[in-house]
């Protein structure tokens, strides 16, 4: 059986309706955060789960993190259940939340983190060792000494990613770490990530908004939409499947006369210029450029890819989302 | 390494970052002081005027009043974990960080919070126990020592047991912190008076519900010589233990609770 095995898993939640006037009771309505999802994961495999806000990544985490337990389905992480014990469960995986600290607010870090070694009852051979290589590969060497509450948001994560990662977890979950962060900083935790699952093999799991993420670390992603699993393959094969369309950004060097254009193209005026979106294999590119070249002599035209935001949103539409 | 080893370490580490903000601890300090030097003023003012209530003598009430806030400010103290912000914790979902650890969900939550400002509060009860006993002649024999000891032992666990009553509340997603306040500081604010001094219901329910009454007024009594309820001594070593009692069905009805935690935000 592989390393995370997840057959069937649902999940509902009881949402209570506003009260009706006069009415002492109210009614309740049911979410189905999750319905009949089932997915294998092997250790040391990277992923990226994505999703619109609601879609149930955050459930499918909480649960196989021992959080919350499911309504019905098999879930099995390295042959175990996590919600029958959670403490030796926990032991052996390590979670972030990208909105939810979880280290001491007002404590240096380095006296949170000697605070996790007993928590986690890490002999302190273990402990040291692993502290040295966390704080080396984070670079937090400096800030060791500082309290949470001094740190910026991207120190804070890497301090909270060292305080998750101290017990050396064969599964990482990760939700959202990249919220809010500058760019420098998503692109250090982000090697960071490599290099710790590629160091230690540990598997990681990574729900996120952000498609750069995925790109820069995920050879497999699963889509969940409405509780509902929709693709599981390949970040390639998903934007392969989805990128039908290019823009086409063009400045006329005379005043403005755009042709008539066919149906399928769209337009929007933008500044002196306009924006083109079309899909080459309805029109060709020639063809287009064709028709626009009789509006006169082009001073500047670019034609671009899809933008990777703007595919998933695409995604989303079309699996009806 | 065990629970306990790993509460002291927690408190050593508490303490430490309280103490990065030096003046406001201070003032803090200063502003419990007068918090509950103001509480005993009340009981100074009633027996200014009217020297005994029932059969109890000035001295007895300021042993009642201290006894209380000596119990009180010493579970607020160490347990601020429970009788702080262990409800909103649950709320906002922040639990779900306790509970990716591996240790118990209570001793993580005691672990986290220690609020030693209100040392001042504990002294005022000091005072206040020493002031009655004196008043009242009260002979400490080791028994006396032992049954008061006893008394305040007992009464934090029952005090942390009807802290964790809101904790539960909100599991089950219902915010009602009146309720619970209401057997919680209303408890402490009655039964800084013998209870027998109360009409019939208020005495039901501090001594059944929530029972300081038999926590505290029934051993106070017996030190002070003027048994509760006519009981004889043996009872006053039993009754106390209602408190631990109280504090174990809490925490069983609370690992029930949890199977309908269902947490919150993303």
């Amino acid at each position: 059986m592989s390393f995370i095995h997840v057959q069937h898993l649902c999940k509902r939640f009881y949402v209570r309706k506003k009260r009706k006037n006069g009415s002492l009771l109210r009614e309740k309505e049911t979410v189905d955060a999750l319905k009949d999802v089932s997915f294998e994961i092997e250790k040391g495999e990277l992923i990226g789960y994505i999703g619109p806000n609601g879609a149930g990544k955050s459930t499918t985490v909480k649960i196989l993190s021992g959080i919350l337990t499911p309504d019905a389905g098999e879930v099995e992480v390295g042959g175990k259940v996590p919600w029958k014990n959670r403490k030796t469960h926990v032991q052996h995986i390590g979670v972030v939340f990208g909105q939810r600290m979880q280290l001491w607010w007002d404590v240096p870090v380095l006296d949170s983190y000697s605070l996790l070694k007993d928590i986690y009852r890490i002999p302190e051979a273990a402990y040291r060792q692993r502290l040295n290589e966390l704080t080396e590969a984070l670079n937090l060497g400096d800030l060791l000494r500082t309290p949470l509450r001094q740190m910026s948001l991207g120190q804070r994560m890497r301090a909270e990613l060292c305080g998750s990662l101290l017990h050396q977890p064969e599964i990482l979950f990760l939700d959202e770490p990249t919220i809010g962060l500058d760019a420098v900083s998503k692109l250090a935790l982000r090697s960071f990530l490599k290099w710790e699952n590629r160091e230690h093999q540990t598997t990681i799991l990574l729900t996120t908004h952000d498609m750069e993420d995925i790109a820069a670390l995920c050879s497999r992603v699963m889509v969940l939409g409405r509780g509902q699993k929709l693709y599981d393959g390949s970040l390639q094969n998903l934007l392969h499947h989805y990128d039908r369309r290019r823009t086409v950004e063009i400045r006329y060097a005379g005043p403005d006369c755009m042709p008539d254009l066919p149906e399928t193209v769209s337009m929007q005026k933008e500044g002196d210029g306009f924006r083109l979106t079309y899909e080459p294999e309805k029109l060709p590119t020639a063809e287009l450029l064709s028709c626009l070249q009789q509006g006169g002599p082009i001073r500047e035209l670019t034609v671009q890819p899809q933008n990777i935001d703007h595919l998933i949103a695409d995604m989303y539409q079309e699996m009806g989302l | 390494m065990n629970t306990v080893r790993l509460y002291l370490r927690s408190m050593g580490i508490l303490l430490k970052s309280q103490m990065q903000y030096p003046l406001s601890f201070l003032l803090q300090t200063l502003a419990q002081l007068i918090m509950e030097g103001g509480e005993m003023l009340a009981v100074i003012l009633l027996v200014n005027r009217f020297d005994h209530l029932n059969q109890w003598s000035a001295g007895d009430l300021y042993f009642f009043f201290g006894l209380m806030s000596v119990t009180f400010y010493i579970t607020e103290c160490f347990g601020r974990g429970i009788t702080g912000n262990f409800p909103s914790m649950v709320r906002t979902g922040q639990l779900d960080t306790l509970l990716i650890r591996p240790r118990g969900i209570l001793t993580q939550v005691l672990c986290s919070a220690v609020d030693p400002r209100r040392i001042t509060c504990i002294a005022v009860g000091t005072f206040s126990l020493a002031l009655g006993s004196g008043l009242s002649q009260v002979s400490w024999t080791a028994t006396n020592v032992l049954l008061l000891a006893e008394s305040i032992f007992c009464g934090c666990w029952l005090i942390l047991g009807l802290f964790l009553i809101e904790a539960i509340l909100c599991i089950h997603s219902v915010k009602s912190v009146e309720i619970a306040n209401a057997l919680t500081y209303g408890g402490r604010s009655a039964c800084q008076y013998p209870v027998d001094t109360f009409p019939g219901s208020l005495r039901t329910l501090f001594t059944v519900i929530a029972p300081f009454a038999l926590v505290m007024h029934v051993p106070a009594s017996h030190i002070l010589g003027k048994p509760i309820f006519g009981w004889p001594a043996w009872a006053a070593w039993i009754s106390p233990l209602s408190g631990i009692l109280i504090f174990i069905i809490m925490v069983l009805l609370f690992s029930k609770a949890m199977m309908y935690y269902r947490s919150t935000g993303s």
